[in-house]
C-alpha cells in the first residue's frame, strides 16, 4: 500500500524512479570520437561475434559463419558455412571446438570431442535465445539465455516489455544439456559472459544496465560490479593481461526510459509499429525518415550535432580486473561505428565489431585513453 | 457506447486544458489563491454566524473595511517599494485623535480638520521617508521607533484632553454624513475608500509612478541603473502611507466619535497579516491593490467572526499570527515554484488522429522516393542562415530572409554576389511581391512588413482583432508565417501559432491544437481582421488562379485546404489534400497551372501514434527534457506538385537530407525551382524538366512589366 502510494505520488509529481534515470557520460565514459578515427579493418554488413580461436579469427554475419583472413592492414571475410538460423554467439575452447549460438534453436558444437552436439534446452527451458557462451574447459560450457519469451533478434521487444526471464547455465558436455545447472535465473537479458582469473563468472545484464558477478560452478546470487551504465552492456572480452573490455551495444535515452514507464503507449507501439521505427534503442539509426527523432537531433544549418540524442551509438568500455571502468572509446550521434556487439583481442589490438554500422575497427588494447589523449 | 478513442477525442475537444498554462502566465493569477481562501472563509463562516449576511452587518463590515482597507493599502504600498511601515497603527491613532480634537474640542470646520489631519499624516510619513529613503536607515527599526514615539505622544495628548473629548460635541451635518451617511445604500466611507483604491490601482498598474515604485521594490539597484530616483520614490511611499492612514483615522473618528487609550494598538500586525495574506510579497516588488483589498477583507471577516463567537482578543491575535506565518510560507513556495509550474504545464497537447500515411515505398505512388534533389546547385552556401522563403523579382534577382533579421538579395544571373537589401530585425519568413514590385514579408515575432525595391522597410501591420475568449492577448502577431496577395490588393497571411515564439515553432507540433489562423490585411481601409481562426499551424498560403480563393496548408494535420474570399462560394472552405506523408509548409504556383508545396518534415509512425495519446505527450513534456522530446522528423523533406483537385503529380526528394535536410519553401522561376529551408545555410536550385523557361511568378500574378 505504501509503495503504491509512493509510486502514485512520484507519478503525479513526475519523479523518475532511480533505475529509469540515465546517468551522464562522464569520467571514464567521457565522450570522444576514437571509434570513428580508428583504422577500419573490415566492412561487412551485420558483422558480429568476433572470436579468436587457434584456427584463426571467426565472425558471423546473420546466419553465415565467416573466417577473417588477414589482408593488408585489415581483414577479408571468407564465408565458411551457412547455418539454418542467425548466429547469436560464438565461443572457442582454445583448442579445436567452437560453440555456435543459433537464434531460436540452441547451441551447436563444432569440432573437438563433442563435435555435432546440439544443446536445445533443459526441462521446461528452451535455449531459444542464446546470447553468449564461454568454455570453462573443453568439456564444460556456460551459456547465457537472454530471455525465455523472445528470440535474440527480438531483443527490442524484450527490452520494451521489460522482461526479466534470462538465465545462465552450466552445461557438462559429457552429460548433455538435460543435466545443465542453472547458475542464475530471472536476469534481465544477460548478454555477455566472461571468466575471471579466479574462475568467477562475469555477466552483463543489459536491461538492468549492469555487470554482475556469479559463481561459475553453482547457483549464486548476483553481485553487482558495475552499475548505472548509460548504455546497454553486451559482449564482455577478457584481455590477455586479466582486464576486460565491455561492449555497450546501444545507448540509453531518457525518452526510451519514459516510454517504458508509459505502458499504454508502449504496448500500442509494440502492437502497431514496425520495430525499426519504435522509440527504442537500435544498433544503427538514421537510415529512414520514418524513424522518430528527438528535439536535440534536429539538424541546424545542415549539421547533426555529435551530442544529439540518438537511438544508436558506438561504445566500448575498458575495465580493470576488478571491473572498475578505466576508459572508453566512442562513436557519437554523427559517427559511423555504431552498435558494437563484439570485441576480440589479437596481436595487442582490440578488434571492435560494430554490427550496426557493419565494420570492424581496431584500437590498441592497453591504450592509456584519457580525456583529450590521442590514440 | 463510446470507444476509448472517441472519448479521448471528445475530452480534448471540449476540455480546454491549454488554458491552465495561459491563466498561469497571467499576472492576476497571484490573486487566485487569496480569492479562493476568501470564498472558502465566507462559505464556512457565513452560515455559522447568524447575522453575517444581514444588511446592517454588511454595512458595518463595509465601514470597517473602508478604514482598515486604507491602512492595509498604505502598508501594501510601502511593502511594494521594498520597505515596511510598522507605524501605521500609531499614525492612524494620531489621526483619530487629531480629528476628534479638531471637531469636538476646537470645533473647527470639517474640511479644515481633514486638511490638518492629512498634513499631519504626510508629515509623519515624510519623517519616516526622509530617515529611510534619504538617510538610508533600516525601515524596520525606523518605523518601530516612529511607532513608539507617536504612540507616546498619543497617550500624553489623549490623557490631557480625555475629558474634553468626551464632553465636547461636534455639531456638523457633514461630519455626521461622513460617519453614518450612505449613498445608494453604500456607506460613504466605503465609497471614498473604494475611489482611493481605484485611483491607486490605476497608478500602480498603469502609470509611471506606480511602475517606478514596483521597480524600486523589485530590484533597487536595477531601478537605480535604469535612472529611477530611488531615494525619492522610497520616501514618497512612506508619505503616501502616512496620508492614507490619516484618511482612515479621519473616517474612524467620524464613525465612532470617540477614541480610547487602545485605539490603533496592534493594528500594524493585523494590517501586515492582511497584506501578506492577500499575496503581496514581503520582499517588495510584487503586489497590487486587489491583493491588499482581498487580504483586508479576509482579516476583517476572520477577526469579526472570532469576536462574534466570543473568542478572547488574545486568541484572535494568535489566530492572526498563525495566518500570517502560513501566508508567508505559502507566498514563498508559490513564488519559488510558479515559473516551474508554468513551464511544466504550458505545453498542452490535444487529440489528433491521422489515418496511416501513404506508402513512399510503393513504386506506383506519386510519392515514390528518388534522389532528384541530391544534385541541386547550391547558392550562398555558408553566407546565409535560415532562408525560410525565397522569391525572385522581374529581373531574376533572388531574395531570401535570414535568421539575423536581414533580407538578402542575390544578383542575377549567377547569384554569386549578394547584398543586404534591408535589415528588419526579426526572422523573415514568407515573402510576396505586390503589383508595384514592393516585397511584402512576414516577420516572425514582428508582423507583416513591406520592403520597397530600394530597401526601405515599413511596418504594414502587427495587430489583429483580439478574440473575446482569448486568455493570453492574441491581438499581437507572434509568428506571422506566409502570405499572398489577392488581385484586389488584400493581403492574406497566416499566423502559425499564437502560443509559441518563432524559435519554439516545432513545439507547437506537440500540441497540434488549432493555435494558428489566417488574417487578412486590407490596404483600402488599413484594417486587419482574422478570417479563419483555429487552424492547426497555418502555414503556406497562395492565391489561386481564379482570383477569389487561396490555398492554405495546416502543417500538423498534414492537409491543404482552399478558402474562398470572394465569388459565389465566398467564405467557404474545402479540403484539397489530406493525409499527406509529411508536414506541408509553403505553397506556390507552378508554371504549368499546378501548385508546388514543400513538406518541411516527414511523419513518423511513433509520433502519429503519440498524436492519438495527448496525455502521453503531456507527461512527456513535463518529465522529459525538451532535447529528448519526440518531434516531427524535420531532417528530411520533399517537394510535391499537385493540381487544384488534389491530385499529387510529382515528388522531389533528397533522401538523407545531404543538400536540403529540410525544405520549407520552393519558388519556380524560368524553368528552375529555388529551394529554401528555415534551418539551412544555403539555397538550392533545381532544373525542372520541361518547364516553361519564360514563366515567372511576378508575371503570373501581376502581368508583364509595365
Amino acid at each position: 500500500m505504501r509503495a503504491f502510494l509512493q509510486r502514485s505520488y512520484e507519478r503525479f509529481r513526475g519523479i523518475d524512479p532511480p533505475e529509469r534515470i540515465v546517468p551522464a557520460m562522464d569520467g571514464p565514459l567521457h565522450p570522444n570520437a576514437m571509434l570513428d578515427e580508428a583504422p577500419v579493418l573490415l566492412e561487412q554488413e551485420g558483422i558480429d561475434n568476433l572470436c579468436v580461436a587457434p584456427a584463426g579469427v571467426f565472425a558471423s554475419a546473420a546466419s553465415e559463419l565467416l573466417s577473417l583472413m588477414p589482408e593488408g592492414e585489415g581483414f577479408r571475410a571468407q564465408p565458411l558455412e551457412t547455418f539454418a538460423r542467425p548466429i547469436t554467439c560464438i565461443a572457442s575452447d582454445g583448442a579445436g571446438a567452437l560453440a555456435i549460438g543459433q537464434d531460436g534453436e540452441g547451441i551447436l558444437i563444432r569440432g573437438g570431442a563433442h563435435d555435432g552436439m546440439a544443446l536445445t534446452g533443459t526441462g521446461a527451458t528452451r535455449f531459444a535465445c542464446p546470447t553468449g557462451c564461454v568454455f570453462v574447459d573443453p568439456h564444460t560450457l556456460i551459456v547465457a539465455i537472454g530471455s525465455d519469451e523472445h528470440v535474440a533478434a527480438e531483443w527490442k521487444r524484450d527490452l520494451m516489455k521489460q522482461c526479466h526471464s534470462g538465465s545462465v547455465w552450466r552445461i557438462d558436455l559429457g552429460k548433455g544439456a538435460e543435466a545443465a545447472v542453472p547458475l542464475a535465473k530471472g536476469l534481465a537479458f544477460p548478454s555477455g559472459l566472461a571468466l575471471g582469473r579466479q574462475g568467477e563468472l562475469f555477466v552483463s545484464e543489459a536491461w538492468e544496465h549492469r555487470v554482475v558477478g556469479l559463481s561459475a560452478s553453482e547457483p549464486s546470487a548476483p553481485v553487482e560490479l558495475l552499475i548505472e551504465l548509460p548504455a546497454y552492456p553486451g559482449f564482455v572480452a577478457p584481455t590477455s593481461d586479466g582486464a576486460f573490455w565491455l561492449a555497450l551495444f546501444a545507448p540509453r535515452n531518457p525518452l526510451v526510459e519514459f516510454v517504458i514507464l508509459e505502458r499504454r503507449y508502449c504496448e500500442r507501439m509494440i502492437d502497431t509499429v514496425d520495430p525499426q521505427f519504435w522509440i527504442a534503442p537500435a544498433l544503427s539509426s538514421g537510415k529512414s525518415f520514418l524513424e522518430p527523432i528527438q528535439g536535440g537531433a534536429r539538424k541546424k544549418l545542415n549539421v547533426l550535432k555529435p551530442w544529439s540524442p540518438s537511438w544508436s551509438y558506438g561504445l566500448a568500455l575498458q575495465c580493470n580486473a576488478q571491473f572498475r571502468p578505466v576508459a572508453s572509446v566512442h562513436s557519437r550521434a554523427d559517427g559511423n561505428v555504431h552498435g558494437v556487439t563484439s570485441l576480440a583481442e589479437k596481436d595487442g589490438r582490440l578488434m571492435i565489431g560494430a554490427c550496426g554500422s557493419g565494420r570492424v575497427v581496431a584500437v590498441p588494447v592497453n591504450a592509456q585513453i584519457g580525456i583529450g589523449v590521442e590514440l | 457506447m463510446f470507444s476509448q478513442a472517441s472519448l479521448t477525442r471528445l475530452r480534448y475537444k471540449y476540455l480546454p486544458d491549454h488554458l491552465i498554462g495561459e491563466v498561469l502566465s497571467k499576472r492576476w493569477v497571484d490573486n487566485a489563491i487569496p480569492f479562493l481562501v476568501l470564498l472558502i472563509v465566507i462559505a464556512v463562516l457565513g452560515p455559522l454566524l447568524p447575522n453575517f449576511f444581514t444588511l446592517s452587518s454588511l454595512s458595518d463590515l463595509g465601514r470597517q473595511m473602508a478604514e482598515f482597507g486604507l491602512i492595509v493599502l498604505a502598508l501594501a504600498i510601502v511593502l511594494l517599494s521594498g520597505g515596511i511601515d510598522l507605524s501605521v497603527g500609531s499614525m492612524f491613532a494620531m489621526a483619530v485623535l487629531g480629528s476628534l480634537l479638531g471637531m469636538n474640542v476646537w470645533e473647527l470646520p470639517v474640511l479644515i480638520v481633514l486638511a490638518g489631519v492629512l498634513a499631519m499624516g504626510a508629515l509623519y510619513g515624510l519623517l519616516n521617508g526622509v530617515l529611510i529613503g534619504y538617510l538610508r536607515l533600516r525601515a524596520f527599526l525606523t518605523t518601530l521607533v516612529t511607532l513608539i514615539i507617536l504612540r507616546s505622544v498619543y497617550v500624553i495628548v489623549f490623557l490631557h484632553y480625555s475629558t474634553a473629548l468626551v464632553t465636547g460635541f461636534a455639531d456638523s451635518a457633514l461630519w455626521d454624513f461622513i460617519g453614518f451617511g450612505t449613498v445608494y445604500g453604500f456607506p460613504l466611507s466605503l465609497l471614498v475608500s473604494g475611489l482611493i483604491a481605484i485611483v491607486w490601482h490605476i497608478v500602480l498598474s498603469r502609470m509611471r509612478p506606480g511602475w517606478r515604485l514596483t521597480a524600486v521594490g523589485g530590484a533597487r539597484r536595477s531601478a537605480y541603473n535604469a535612472g529611477i530616483n530611488v531615494r525619492r520614490t522610497v520616501c514618497l511611499a512612506y508619505v503616501w502611507s502616512g496620508i492614507l492612514c490619516s484618511v482612515a483615522g479621519f473616517l474612524y473618528a467620524a464613525r465612532l466619535g470617540s477614541a480610547g487609550a487602545d485605539t490603533g494598538i496592534g493594528m500594524e500586525v493585523s494590517a501586515l497579516t492582511a497584506v501578506v495574506l492577500g499575496g503581496n510579497s514581503l520582499g517588495g516588488g510584487r503586489g497590487s491593490v486587489a491583493k491588499a483589498i482581498l487580504g483586508a477583507l479576509l482579516v476583517l471577516i476572520i477577526t469579526n467572526s472570532l469576536i462574534s463567537f466570543g473568542v478572547p482578543g488574545s486568541i484572535t491575535s494568535t489566530v492572526l499570527g498563525i495566518f500570517l506565518i502560513a501566508a508567508v510560507f505559502l507566498d514563498m513556495r508559490w513564488v519559488r515554484n510558479k515559473e516551474q509550474l508554468l513551464s511544466k504545464s504550458y505545453v498542452s497537447p490535444t487529440y489528433l488522429n491521422l489515418p496511416p500515411p501513404p506508402k513512399t515505398t510503393d513504386p506506383a505512388s506519386p510519392y515514390r522516393l528518388n534522389d532528384k534533389l541530391r544534385t541541386v546547385e547550391v547558392i550562398g552556401l555558408g553566407e546565409i542562415e535560415g532562408p525560410e522563403d525565397v522569391i525572385l523579382d522581374r529581373h531574376d534577382n533572388l531574395y531570401c530572409g535570414t535568421r539575423h533579421g536581414d533580407i538578402v538579395k542575390f544578383f542575377a544571373p549567377d547569384y554569386q554576389t549578394n547584398e543586404v537589401l534591408a535589415h528588419i530585425g526579426g526572422h523573415p519568413l514568407g515573402m510576396a511581391f505586390d503589383k508595384n514590385d514592393n516585397l511584402l514579408v512576414c516577420i516572425g515575432g514582428m508582423g507583416l512588413y513591406q520592403v520597397t525595391p530600394d530597401g526601405i522597410s515599413t511596418k504594414v501591420t502587427d495587430e489583429t482583432n483580439r478574440r473575446w475568449t482569448s486568455v493570453v492577448d492574441d491581438s499581437r502577431l507572434r509568428l506571422a508565417d506566409d502570405l499572398d496577395i489577392a488581385p484586389d490588393g488584400r493581403i492574406f497571411f497566416s499566423e502559425a501559432t499564437v502560443r509559441y515564439e518563432q524559435e519554439e515553432w516545432a513545439t507547437d507540433a506537440l500540441e497540434s491544437r488549432g493555435n494558428g489562423r489566417i488574417i487578412c490585411y486590407d490596404p483600402r481601409d488599413g484594417s486587419t481582421r482574422t478570417v479563419l481562426p483555429n487552424l492547426v499551424f497555418a502555414n503556406g498560403i497562395t492565391t489561386m488562379r481564379d482570383g477569389c480563393s487561396i490555398l492554405y496548408a495546416e502543417s500538423w494535420t498534414c492537409s491543404i485546404s482552399r478558402y474562398y474570399f470572394a465569388g459565389p462560394k465566398k467564405g467557404r472552405t474545402e479540403p484539397v489534400l489530406t493525409n499527406l506523408p509529411g508536414y506541408p509548409d509553403n505553397i506556390n504556383r507552378a508554371s504549368d497551372g499546378n501548385y508546388w508545396a514543400a513538406l518541411l518534415g516527414m511523419r513518423t509512425p511513433a509520433l502519429d501514434l503519440a498524436m492519438t495519446m495527448p496525455d502521453f505527450r503531456r507527461r512527456m513534456a513535463k518529465r522529459v527534457a525538451p532535447d529528448f522530446w519526440l518531434y516531427p522528423n524535420i531532417n528530411t523533406g520533399c517537394v510535391i506538385k499537385f493540381d487544384e483537385n488534389g491530385n499529387i503529380l510529382e515528388s522531389l526528394w533528397d533522401l538523407g537530407g545531404q543538400n536540403h535536410p529540410m525544405i520549407t519553401s520552393m519558388r519556380e522561376h524560368k524553368g528552375w525551382l529555388y529551394l529554401g529551408g528555415v534551418s539551412n545555410n544555403r539555397i538550392g536550385r533545381y532544373r525542372i524538366e520541361g518547364a516553361d523557361p519564360n514563366w515567372t511568378g511576378p508575371a503570373s500574378y501581376w502581368g508583364d512589366a509595365k
